[in-house]
């Protein structure tokens, strides 16, 4: 038996033993090196707002991703349904993404814009009242739930650490920004356009113009899924590869 | 260290041994081996011919050319060419026209019906019938008239939507935004409720009935019937989008409405938002018969 000379030969096992392991470690580690190939050239892409950023960790928070993905696949099926398949780049600010592997709801990569504020909340809070059928669980605790803006400007930190280019001023004004999204007056409309360019939503988004809450950061978030990249304009030899 | 056979079955033995009892060498059986072997062989084949493994600049591509993007989009439009054949008709002849063809609603209602709780349903109902905050969309009222091509175009558009060609209708927050004191919003309240003839005060009902000249007729007109112009429901029928209480109708005033249909346009293609429009046509005049 040929191993028997590896088996009775300890360092050169040991030596074998590092060879075939770092192989897993090249193929997993080795294409992130070179991930800027990945990541397609796309005009329209921006970081989160902080009001859509604390949408988004609500979303993790509960746990939606165990029941919905963000990743329309290179599918007929999936493209006829849910719209254009997913390019890298609409995750690439995404930390941790939320591509999901489980789909017991429908895929949420481009539901912004699809349904109305008002149906998102009467949703989120009773699944069943208004779809007939529906295993979804309520969250009704999220139109009561104060919005805690205050660790806002850390996630932003934290965020650009990992790369995600936000500015010293996004990042500063984070709490503030996210408090004038969700003004139902959209009084400082313009200075967030300023900051986060003209695609983004100025509203109530929860029908509570008293209080942001966390149902209007979840709404936000949901709302703006998907809705940045126009593929209209998009080079699809560039995207096909 | 030369091998050893076991006596019994002429195996070699791996040469350890434990208090007298010693273990066989027996190698994995061959068919395992050319399994293990034709699966590494298999994955080196799969290696070549398709996209692999990145590069510094660019990726492996494979022999044969595979992209699983230019597939699927190759996939997407065939079967959109396939829907355009059997929907030509859709596409091919006008709305009004298709509106009054009667053999048209046997042949596709089944496929629409698809189409309508895909994406339709959630808010709107199952039945068409809505729900609180949703229109009813079979009940013959319309917002914004129920010409076939003034449907089209609010599917097309959207209410209230990120469209930019929106169409656009916004009931204030009377109350809330302080343009009428309470005690003249209950007046107005009571004479909505003398529209109808329910159950009202009828002093307040005159005093409301100024009110609403003076604030509201310019949507809703004169005597509440409402205007296809300003998208402003009828306030002179049964049907009610957030409720015809004495209280749903002060909480309406109180924080205003400005319901929004999302617009479909980019989302679903113009055959299928025509298709839509025929559905709700036809679902109508089924209820209106029934």
């Amino acid at each position: 038996m040929e191993h028997a000379k590896l088996e009775r030969n300890g360092i050169a096992f040991a030596l074998a033993i590092l060879g075939v392991a770092s192989l897993g470690g090249l193929f997993e580690i080795a294409p992130l090196f070179t991930i800027e190939n990945t990541v397609e050239e796309v005009e329209g892409m921006r970081p989160y707002t902080p009001l859509e950023l604390a949408g988004r960790d609500i979303y993790v928070r509960e746990g939606c991703y165990a029941c919905h993905s963000q990743m329309i696949r290179t599918l007929r099926s999936d493209v006829d349904r849910y719209g254009h398949f997913s390019l890298a780049a609409e995750s690439m600010y995404d930390h941790p993404h939320q591509w999901g592997s489980k789909r017991t709801g429908p895929d949420l990569a481009r539901v912004g814009n699809k349904y109305s504020d008002t149906w998102h909340v009467a949703h989120l809070e009773a699944p069943r009242e208004v779809v007939e059928g529906s295993v979804m669980p309520g969250y009704p605790f999220l139109s009561e739930t104060r919005l805690n803006t205050k660790h806002l400007s850390g996630s932003l930190a934290a965020l650009a650490a990992a790369g995600v280019p936000y500015t010293d001023e996004q990042i500063e004004w984070a709490a503030r920004d996210a408090e004038r999204q969700a003004d139902p007056e959209a009084e400082y409309e313009f200075e967030l356009y300023d900051l986060y360019g003209e695609n983004l939503a100025v509203r109530d988004f929860d029908g509570n113009p008293n209080e942001v809450t966390e149902m209007d950061a979840i709404v936000a978030y949901l709302q703006m899924l998907g809705t940045l990249v126009d593929f209209d304009s998009i080079d699809q030899e560039e995207i096909a590869r | 260290m030369k091998p050893e056979f076991d006596e019994v079955s002429g195996q070699e033995t791996t040469g350890h041994e434990w208090n007298g009892i010693k273990e066989l060498n027996t190698p994995m059986p061959w068919a395992f081996r050319i399994w293990l072997w034709a699966s590494i062989a298999v994955a080196a084949l799969l290696w070549v011919l398709y996209p692999s493994f990145p590069s510094t600049s660019d990726y492996l591509k494979g022999t044969i050319g595979y992209s699983s993007r230019e597939a699927v989009n190759l996939a997407v439009a065939e079967g959109e060419a396939k829907r355009a054949e059997a929907y030509t008709v859709f596409t091919e002849t006008e709305l009004d026209t298709l509106a009054e063809d009667p053999t048209l609603q046997a042949k596709f209602e089944d496929d629409i019906a698809v189409l309508y709780r895909d994406n339709c349903a959630v808010c709107h109902g199952r039945d068409l019938e809505g729900q609180t905050n949703f229109p009813n969309l079979v009940d013959d009222h319309w917002l914004w008239s129920g010409w076939p091509e003034e449907i089209e175009y609010t599917l097309q558009v959207g209410i209230n939507s990120s469209h930019e060609d929106t169409r656009f209708a916004e009931m204030p927050a009377f109350g809330r935004n302080e343009m009428l004191p309470d005690e003249e919003i209950s007046d107005i309240v009571e004479y909505v409720l003398s529209i109808l003839g329910q159950e009202h005060d009828a002093e307040a009902a005159l005093r409301g009935d100024e009110l609403f000249l003076d604030n509201c007729s310019g949507c809703h007109a004169e005597g509440g019937v409402g205007g296809y112009e300003t998208g402003a429901p009828s306030l002179a029928d049964s049907q009610w989008i957030y409720g015809g209480s004495r209280e749903e109708i002060a909480e309406t005033l109180e924080v205003g409405r400005a319901g929004v249909m999302p617009a479909w346009s980019g989302r679903l293609s113009d055959s299928e938002i025509r298709q839509l429009t025929l559905y709700l046509i036809w679902q109508g005049r089924e209820h209106g018969d029934s």
